[in-house]
């Protein structure tokens, strides 16, 4: 078997090994998944013998690329002019495709973040170039890639540095080490909240190069009209000390009801929820917690009627303290939660309420603090 | 008068995961024996379609591409009042990666015809990349709302509303053009009695089912069969591991009176600790 794979001829694709971050600003400050991903892709760039980019695209961007510098870039390429002042599709794409078309051998990875805009100029990118891109990523390496697949003969061989890009897939439990080596740039997409980076450091050396904005008459064919910032009080996921959150186990949307009652026994909470019930309309899209919901580290996390997939798992296993109640004592959560009960919901949670308001467990800040003196 | 003539909207069939039929000790999905459903991201799309026929005028044309029981997709879509529905089906699209089924699908709309809004849903359930939508974009070279939460038409154009991280984004986008519904988009209504009916009629009426419903090939669209399915894939799943269970260490409370768990959880969690840390 292993003689038989080391006939494989070797196949490189052309690359000028180079690593690229598609940086985002927001409220004239780096988003923190461009900085993550500097810290990843400074090991992908490391592993392939390349530099490591970043772009940046804005007004009035300031020191914000020598910050890039500091924190792993050993090229900044910026574009600073008034017409990228927000990110809006047909702009960015254009100064995208006119940077990613610049070099004589095209860039060996592309990262963005999966966010609204990573996931809105990403597959885009990819169409254009016809290249490979894979979604919402949660691993990232470079290594080598046997492809024997017969049904492919055109394609056989042993492909070295190759973009590992690695994510959460169907069903519950799985994870999907997807590869596109026959043509660079290999992109992907990450999670943010995931990726480490690195230390800042105002020593690093870099170079910034400023880029060229030319913009055509057809990117004009949409225009932002205004951005709104909701300060939204009743569902701040990603602040909140304590996260109640409801599934499908809840059996009917009027669930809710007792998840909130729940969640209200606490100073700083918030009610969050599995995507199944989003998507059947028991709860809207701004409580979804998990891959395709927002990422969230609570002090503690209650998870109510929630069987614990793996899309569920990656938005909120980082919490403090994970408490999980459901009927099925085989339901994943169970695997990765601290503590556990097993019963029904409609009789655990009302006990819950009753034991937090009439114990001594007086749960709300100015309360406890009286309770302790 | 908007002038809206011809509405897209993209629906694809997708395995039921709340179901344990067809999932595989393996964590994977074997298709021909899981439950199928309508992507339930679609179902905002389709509403979004809907709506925009009822607010502006013009026909729905549903397209959908898979094996050749997504027609069962259609046929819910009809019974939504879905005026025309096509289906494209051909083996050599098996294993189609986003770029692959982008490619096949926009080649589908330039054979269908003229249209001035495609919508799709922001997702898949089996994919979850968000990516054949603003790939089709790219390839038809149109403008493209994603997130798109409400919108409304007003002088031949769409001004959309657009979920962003912290907030929303007011866009105006010119026609033609695409959209990808957020699920925080208005839930599917439900079917209508004149789509129920209709159903019914073509269920029991078989030879009429391609007027309503048109089955395609590759080669009727007349698609370059190197860039679909497999070859046309620049991406593979190399391998899927099964993720490691952490385990073992959840105190699990059960078999007891609700009282009894709920107070040994609340003396043992230290839960005020967390909260005070």
């Amino acid at each position: 078997m292993s003689d038989e794979i080391k006939k494989l001829p070797e196949i490189i694709t052309p690359s000028n090994k180079e690593v690229i971050v598609i940086g985002e600003v927001v409220n004239g400050e780096i988003k923190p998944v461009t900085i993550e991903l500097l810290g990843a892709g400074r090991d992908l760039a490391n592993k392939l013998g390349g530099v490591l980019s970043c772009s940046l695209f804005g007004y009035k961007l300031g020191d914000l690329p020598k910050k890039l510098i500091s924190y792993g870039a050993d090229i900044v390429y910026a574009a600073d002019d008034p017409v990228l002042e927000n990110y809006q599709t047909l702009t960015y794409r254009r100064v995208l495709i006119d940077l990613l078309s610049s070099f004589q051998l095209p860039p060996h990875v592309v990262l963005l973040g999966s966010t609204t805009t990573g996931r809105d100029l990403a597959p885009r990118i990819a169409a254009h170039f016809e290249t490979g891109l894979t979604a919402d990523c949660t691993e990232l390496d470079i290594g080598p890639y046997e492809h024997t697949n017969k049904m492919d003969p055109e394609k056989v061989g042993l492909y070295p540095g190759c973009l590992y890009a690695i994510r959460p897939s169907f069903g519950e439990s799985l994870k999907a080490r997807i590869l596109g080596p026959w043509k660079n740039p290999q992109m992907a997409t990450v999670r943010p909240g995931i990726m480490l980076p690195l230390q800042i450091d105002n020593n690093r050396r870099g170079e910034i190069r400023k880029l060229l904005v030319n913009l055509k008459p057809e990117d004009y064919k949409s225009e932002l009209i205004e951005v709104v910032h909701e300060i939204n009080k009743s569902v701040n996921l990603t602040e909140a000390d304590v996260i109640v959150s409801g599934g499908f186990g809840l059996g009917k949307a009027d669930g809710f009801e007792l998840i909130k009652e729940l969640a209200g026994c606490f100073e700083n909470s918030a009610v969050g929820a599995s995507r199944k019930v989003v998507d059947i309309g028991w709860i809207p899209y701004q409580h979804q917690v998990g891959q395709t919901g927002k990422t969230v580290r609570p002090k503690v996390y209650i998870a109510c009627g929630i069987a614990g997939a793996i899309q569920h798992r990656v938005g909120m296993s980082k919490s403090g303290l994970i408490i999980a109640i459901n009927k099925d004592p085989e339901a994943p959560i169970f695997k990765f939660a601290h503590f556990g009960v097993v019963g029904d919901l409609y009789q655990i949670i009302p006990e819950l309420i009753k034991q937090f308001k009439s114990n001594n467990l007086h749960l709300k800040k100015g309360i406890y603090s009286a309770c302790v003196t | 008068m908007s002038g809206i003539r011809n509405i897209f909207v993209l629906i694809k069939q997708v395995p039921d995961q709340s179901s344990k039929a067809g999932i595989n000790p393996d964590g994977t999905i074997d298709r021909v024996k899981a439950k199928r459903m309508l992507n339930p991201f679609d179902r905002y799309a389709l509403q979004a379609a809907l709506h925009t026929k009822k607010n502006y005028g013009g026909k729905v044309t549903a397209i959908s591409m898979g094996p050749p029981a997504a027609v069962e997709i259609l046929l819910e879509a009809l019974e939504h009042d879905v005026d025309k529905c096509y289906l494209l089906s051909d083996k050599r699209l098996a294993a189609s990666d986003t770029l692959a089924t982008a490619y096949a699908l926009h080649k589908v709309i330039q054979y269908v015809g003229d249209f001035d809004l495609i919508f799709c849903g922001l997702q898949t359930t089996d994919g979850d990349t968000a990516q054949v939508g603003p790939q089709i974009a790219e390839r038809l070279n149109l403008p493209q709302v994603s997130y798109c939460e409400d919108f409304k038409i007003e002088e031949n154009k769409v001004i959309a509303k657009r979920v962003v991280e912290g907030g929303f984004e007011w866009v105006r986008m010119q026609i033609p053009g695409l959209i990808t519904v957020a699920n925080s988009y208005h839930p599917l209504e439900y079917k209508t009695l004149r789509g129920a009916r209709m159903v019914q009629h073509l269920l029991r009426n078989e030879e009429e089912k391609v007027n309503y419903i048109k089955t395609i090939t590759l080669d009727d669209i007349k698609a370059d069969s190197v860039k679909c399915g497999l070859k046309g894939s620049p991406t593979i799943v190399a391998r899927t591991d099964k993720v490691s269970e952490i385990g073992g260490s959840c105190i699990v409370y059960q078999g007891l009176p609700a009282e009894q768990m709920v107070s040994n959880l609340v003396k043992n969690t230290k839960i005020l600790e967390f909260i005070k840390s």
